[in-house]
């Protein structure tokens, strides 16, 4: 069952096409990668599959109301005068939900002892954190991701990923964004390298390191995205 | 109504922790008490109400449209409105939330005024739901200007223009016919004048009229600009 789709989708900004025919689906309950460097038009994509951008050319399809979406941005969109739990509260009054799952998202993504912290006075890997408590906090049906571990360690990074292995094995579908390979090579079921706006391979991590004869001791995607385009992913 | 009620406790929040807002319900009773008290009641020929209508006045139409746009600009900027609009809170609702705070928490600014101006019966209620009316109008401009504009200096930019003309419109409008019958429209002028007039029901006709147009444009305003990136 497709849980996200765009056919043909291309994207301008003014002289600037940042997507070019881009074509993918999702399946319902995997976890679907998306890789490239920075402008490679990731954000893009997920701001079209939001409905925070309309698409020039293509169609493209979310099967999920917009109160069923999860979303972690880059621009976090937390309220820096108020605590963590604080802003926790906002959405869990707007969804209903119970305070007791609120405290445990917390306790998660490990700011349980940071709850009544004011968000302006929280590093950037803490701030990354509480949006994904936000995030998460109604279960959402299909969750976005734009770089969920970027900022993080890597004690903590392990944490976010069994969450959102969490997340997929309670029937969730995510759609993440990543520079790290080791991520979506052992998270992600299948992915996609994007390429200055362009699909330039798609498939499971596996299938496409094999394809690409990439696989040494472990899988390699960034040695994939180097051979197709000259370029690395830094 | 669980949207309104969210919106309302984070806005009622975030309100108290920041100074910079709550100074300007403050401000203008604090400096219309002063120069009542050393000004206008110790002359004799000085309406004893003249610097609480017209401080009353530019708090309404003046102090309330850049605080209510430099809010929800602030919203915009730092995309949090976004994440509401994601969650489904809807146009009415973040209204409701967002400026039934900036309303309820006016209501203290208003009551010192009608108290400044040692209002009584009848004229204290009148005094009182005139200055919430051009509350109500101010908070719904202030909205439509923050949700159209793409930060905070942009609203301020918008807003600022928007407040002069609208605070001293009515000030101006006595001495030109023309001003004065474009002005009779606006709810900042019928403000002004029944604050001084006699009790009527006309100008809350006319200032309740300005509400709904302004209600409708702030519905349109946020429909079209709350999501976009």
């Amino acid at each position: 069952m497709i849980s996200v789709s765009m056919k043909n989708v291309g994207k301008s900004f003014g002289a600037n096409k940042v997507l070019k025919e881009v074509t993918l689906e999702t399946r319902k309950g995997e976890i679907f990668g998306m890789l490239g460097p920075s402008g490679a038009g990731k954000t893009t994509i997920i701001n079209i599959l939001t409905r925070q951008l309309d698409v020039d050319s293509g169609t493209c399809h979310v099967d999920a109301q917009s109160h069923e979406i999860g979303l972690l941005l880059e621009h976090d969109g937390l309220y820096p005068r108020l605590s963590c739990m604080d802003n926790l509260i906002v959405f869990e009054d707007i969804y209903g939900s119970p305070r007791k799952k609120t405290k445990e998202i917390l306790e998660r993504v490990g700011l349980k002892d940071a709850a009544n912290t004011p968000v302006h006075q929280l590093s950037k890997g803490m701030r990354q954190r509480l949006g994904l408590a936000r995030a998460v906090l109604h279960s959402p049906k299909i969750l976005f991701l734009d770089e969920p571990t970027s900022a993080l360690d890597p004690v903590t990074a392990r944490g976010i990923h069994k969450l959102i292995l969490d997340l997929r094995a309670k029937g969730s579908t995510i759609f993440l964004t990543t520079h790290n390979m080791e991520e979506a090579t052992n998270l992600c079921e299948r992915v996609v390298l994007l390429h200055k706006g362009t699909i330039i391979e798609q498939g499971e991590p596996k299938e496409i390191c094999t394809r690409h004869n990439a696989v040494k001791t472990v899988m390699d995607l960034e040695a994939v995205f180097v051979k197709l385009t000259g370029e690395g992913l830094g | 109504m669980r949207s309104v009620k969210a919106i309302f406790k984070k806005q009622l929040k975030d309100t108290y922790k920041n100074m910079v807002v709550l100074i300007q319900f403050f401000l203008f009773p604090v400096v219309a008490w002063i120069m009542t008290e050393l000004v206008a009641r110790p002359d004799e020929y000085m309406p004893d109400t003249m610097f609480v209508t017209m401080m009353a006045s530019i708090f309404a139409g003046m102090g309330l449209i850049p605080l209510v746009a430099s809010i929800i600009a602030e919203d915009r900027e730092r995309k949090s409105l976004r994440f509401l609009v994601m969650a489904g809170v809807k146009p009415g609702a973040y209204l409701l939330g967002v400026g039934g705070v900036i309303f309820a928490v006016g209501i203290l600014p208003a009551l010192a005024f009608a108290f400044i101006g040692r209002f009584e019966g009848q004229e204290f209620y009148f005094f009182f739901a005139l200055i919430m009316s051009a509350v109500a109008g101010s908070i719904l401009l202030g909205a439509t200007i923050g949700i159209l504009s793409k930060n905070q200096q942009a609203a301020s930019g918008l807003a600022l223009p928007a407040a002069m003309v609208l605070g001293f419109g009515p000030m101006i409008a006595p001495f030109n016919e023309r001003i004065d019958q474009v002005f009779h429209f606006i709810y900042t002028h019928q403000f002004a004048t029944a604050a001084e007039g006699s009790l009527s029901w006309q100008p809350f006709a006319i200032m309740w009229a300005n509400v709904g147009v302004l209600l409708v444009v702030f519905i349109f305003a946020y429909a079209a600009k709350g999501l976009r990136s």
